[in-house]
């Protein structure tokens, strides 16, 4: 997990490399000041559907936080 | 067969790996069958039309994040499947995992289709044509319908008892 998150810091930041003609404006029109808000909109769903999956494969452990006497009575 | 009532099946572990296996596959049909095989809209198309070569590029770039992201989807679904495989209490069982395939790759239809389409409006299923509708509504409904699926494949899967080794 480590090394996949260095690896797209490394990547996202500029390394787009289109033909030379349009590096400078696919670049541009890439690296925008909404750059972020893009970047956590496309992410979104991907992200919900990640914590949901989680959530749910480590519920048993998770519920002892959220309801322990519950859990507890299970 | 000889069966030990006393362990108790958890087929939640199955359906979650499941789950995220069937949202990643879900997410790369999206992207290679809506976005590069029928072009019918890229991620940020409903913002940045593609009809220029730079603005298509531009689209290129956010939808090759999203392939990155359904991939890591798919790659913690492994890991989570390959770790409810070496579990006692898992049930080895097809029509559990089938289902929650069938009910990731829905719920990717239903939540992609609530946040990108309806609410924030990145994109919708079909773009080029003034409604939009029917055809994210249509992509809601195969969502709904692969949720129902899934859910009934998971339902069918249930068993009691764990068969012991010895079985």
């Amino acid at each position: 997990m480590k090394l996949l998150l260095s690896l797209l810091a490394t990547l996202l930041p500029g390394w787009a490399g289109a033909c030379t003609w349009c590096r400078p404006r696919v670049r541009a029109g890439i690296y925008t000041p909404a750059y972020p808000a893009n970047l956590l909109l496309v992410l979104l769903p991907v992200a919900v559907l990640l914590a949901l999956g989680l959530g749910l494969f480590y519920w048993d452990k998770l519920r002892l936080y959220i309801a322990p006497a519950r859990a507890a009575r299970s | 067969m000889q069966l030990a009532p006393e362990l108790r099946l958890r087929r939640t572990p199955l359906v979650a790996a499941g789950l995220l296996l069937g949202a990643g596959l879900g997410g790369f049909v999206d992207g290679i069958v809506l976005h590069q095989i029928l072009q019918w809209h890229n991620m940020l198309s409903g913002q940045l039309p593609p009809d220029t070569l730079v603005r298509a590029k531009v689209n290129m770039y956010w939808d090759s994040l999203f392939h990155a992201a359904v991939w890591v989807l798919t790659v913690v679904g492994l890991a989570l499947l390959w770790a409810a495989s070496g579990r006692a209490e898992v049930p080895h069982s097809g029509r559990t995992l089938l289902g929650g395939l069938l009910l990731g790759w829905g719920l990717f239809n239903v939540i992609e289709g609530v946040i990108d389409h309806a609410l924030l409006g990145l994109h919708h299923v079909y773009e080029y044509t003034p409604n939009h509708l029917p055809a994210d509504l249509g992509f809601l409904a195969f969502g709904v319908g692969l949720l129902l699926a899934g859910a009934g494949l998971v339902r069918a899967g249930r068993t009691r008892r764990v068969p012991t080794a010895s079985s």
